[in-house]
């Protein structure tokens, strides 16, 4: 098990809602900050796999994403994290800290740390399974002057 | 999108009969032909408020209403004939659910979209048969029930028990259900109940991503979350006798096993993976379409062609998938009642495939035409005689099967010729959401849901709490209403009902 400090154990107060869509669902989430919402988003999107509470900080893993703008960031960003859960190391996480967030200039990137732990049946409820991420619908509204950051992203389930 | 009043809206749609409505060119920009969907009136409520909440002015966070994403498909390049709403048609990515299109092959500008097949690329049913009876179940029937429960991985993150290394994975999705054969999980018959005999030819693993392959490996042989099922169900009606007889089904009473699944994160990453290709394809070749969300590609072009190969890997993996579940549940009746799976009649009936898209011979304006036909929650229903279907079903048509949701029943259709002049043999798929899932989670409780299952004598394994008010019958459209709307417009024909008696979800 990897040591932590204890900063690093504070869940984010939870900035996200999961509104009505006939087939799937809609996460809409918000921040202080876009970088706020873009990971209150990857919460809410965990959250939908299962209870969060049930999940222990346990590891770590870092995951890396690109886009040309901030739609499509978002949209490889979200994806990522599905990836992070679907495949080895399996990991579903309760807090996401975005440590390097570039959404100026040609090339939008983003590096993101990843707290949770491995998915167990049995310990971790099993919630509802994403199969993907759409642009459906997408909308983002990014308002510093209003100190506005919300996001509104469709999960196919 | 075109933005007007409710009553301005309506202008552009006609009743044509009691049970379709034509979309008139217009509706949205660009349209080349015209659309048209198939409702009866409790349906064509539901349709109708749909598009009304989409006209209420101030909409924020809204999607686009079914009736409008047909008309958007009506827009694409090189569509013939109509753009298709079978009756369970609801709002989806793109192209609405339950919509199926047709385009010319030989129409150098016509195109391929991966959201004309959906994220579950072969999502589809498969309906084995035994020769046991009500009777013979009742008395054993949850002990079945947990032991198909045990036997089938369900729900989020579950992982397959059908031993899988890479190299198989490859071999798997490049041979479908020959591989499953090969390795001795199935039987040779089960193939010729399959479409396309389990196996679609054009599948290139090399085109594949790794992330796909990787999602795909360990979720092999797994049932998945959401709508996916495996029902022991009884034949509580049957319509038609001689074609009943013709798949094994004799009289009412007797025990069937209906499983629902698809192609699990594989398929879904293929077409993640295929529209961001696509956007980019878009950009190049100047396609133009009304929604960002129906990214595809020219089927000549590279990206085209990549997905269609990449896709028939998918849908040979999801024919796999159902073919391992199928092992599994002969295994888990074969324990039950110490007989072998073979005294015990488990045939596959059929399995069809209601998220694909094919190449397919149709008559266009009295022209045979080789088409690309779009099926994303809409199944085939091929007439008598045609050439595709298996000798067995020459002269009744082929099966389709259409599920019902957790509790409520499912059918068996039949092709028929009208169907096949009217919506390129396609018909509905299944129920078709009526209600959202966060209204599902909100006004539904757990506890009374599963009291009603039990009331309704169907015993129910469920991985997810949630997922039992989310899929609930109160969030979907009736599937009668579904069945009867598509047996009175002609475009399928009732052969069989089937009521659960057990059901198994993630």
């Amino acid at each position: 098990m990897e040591n932590f400090k204890d900063s690093e154990l504070v869940l984010a107060p939870c900035k996200y809602e999961y509104l009505d869509h006939t087939a799937d669902v809609q996460i809409h989430s918000w921040g202080n900050s876009l970088k706020e919402a873009f990971e209150q988003c990857g919460v809410a999107m965990y959250g939908y796999m299962t209870e969060l509470p049930s999940v222990e900080i346990k590891q770590s893993a870092y995951i890396e994403a690109e886009g040309h703008d901030i739609e499509s960031l978002l949209f490889h960003f979200l994806d990522e994290l599905l990836f992070l859960f679907s495949c080895e190391p399996n990991l579903i996480c309760s807090r996401l800290e975005i440590q390097e967030f570039i959404t100026e200039g040609e090339e939008l990137r983003l590096k993101c740390k990843c707290y949770g732990e491995e998915f167990v049946i049995g310990k971790h409820p099993q919630g509802t399974e994403v199969k993907a991420i759409t642009y459906s619908a997408m909308q983002i509204v990014n308002e510093p002057e209003k100190n506005r950051f919300e996001l509104f992203v469709i999960i196919d389930i | 999108m075109v933005v007007r009043q409710y009553n301005e809206e309506l202008k552009y749609l006609e009743k044509l009969t009691p049970y379709s409505w034509r979309i008139k060119k217009g509706f949205q920009p660009n349209m080349n032909v015209e659309g048209i969907f198939y409702v009866n009136q409790t349906l064509e409520k539901l349709m109708l408020d749909e598009l009304r909440n989409a006209c209420r002015p101030g909409m924020v966070g809204g999607f686009l209403p079914g009736v409008k994403q047909i008309a958007n498909v009506a827009a694409l390049p090189g569509i013939v004939g109509k753009s298709v709403g079978l009756p369970d048609v609801h709002s989806g990515y793109g192209f609405a659910i339950g919509n199926m299109a047709a385009f010319d092959v030989n129409d150098p500008k016509s195109i391929v979209s991966p959201g004309g097949v959906g994220f579950d690329i072969n999502c589809g049913v498969r309906l084995l048969r035994t020769n046991l009876f009500l009777e013979d179940v009742l008395p054993v029937k949850e002990q079945l029930a947990q032991s198909l429960f045990d036997h089938i991985p369900v729900g989020v993150g579950s992982k397959g028990i059908i031993p899988m290394n890479a190299k198989d994975l490859e071999e798997a999705l490049e041979m479908g259900m020959d591989w499953s054969l090969r390795e001795g999980y199935i039987w040779a018959e089960d193939k010729e109940h399959c479409e396309e005999y389990g196996r679609m030819l054009n599948a290139d693993p090399s085109k594949v991503s790794v992330r796909a392959k990787k999602r795909g490996l360990p979720q092999l042989g797994t049932l998945g979350a959401g709508n996916h099922y495996a029902e022991i169900q009884v034949v509580e009606e049957i319509y038609d006798k001689w074609a009943a007889c013709k798949m094994g089904i004799e009289e009412k009473g007797q025990i069937c096993v209906m499983i629902h699944s698809g192609s699990r994160g594989f398929g879904h990453q293929v077409a993640t993976d295929a529209l961001v290709q696509m956007e980019k394809a878009m950009k190049r070749d100047n396609i133009e379409t009304n929604d960002r969300q129906l990214a595809c590609a020219r089927i000549h072009s590279t990206e085209g062609q990549d997905y269609l190969k990449s896709m028939a890997a998918a849908a040979n993996f999801a024919w796999v998938n159902r073919s391992s579940m199928t092992f599994l549940s002969r295994q888990a009746f074969a324990k039950q009642f110490n007989m072998a799976p073979d005294d015990l009649d488990m045939h596959v009936i059929y399995d069809v495939s209601h998220n694909i898209a094919k190449i397919e011979e149709h008559i266009v304006d009295g022209k045979q035409k080789t088409l690309l036909v779009h099926r994303k929650g809409s199944t085939r229903a091929f007439p008598p005689h045609h050439p595709l279907i298996p000798v067995d079903y020459q002269l009744t048509g082929q099966p389709v099967l259409i599920g019902g949701t957790m509790g409520t029943c499912s059918y068996v259709l039949t092709g028929t010729e009208q169907g096949m002049l009217e919506t390129f043999g396609s018909t509905c798929h299944g129920a078709g959401r009526a209600l959202s899932r966060a209204k599902s989670r909100r006004n539904l409780d757990y506890m009374q849901v599963l009291r009603k299952m039990e009331g309704m004598g169907i015993s129910i394994r469920v991985a997810s709490p949630k997922l039992v008010m989310e899929e609930a019958p109160e969030s979907y459209k009736n599937v009668t209403d579904v069945v009867n709307t598509c047996h009175a417009a002609g475009i399928s024909k009732k052969c069989i009902k089937l009521k659960p008696i057990a059901v198994i979800k993630g």
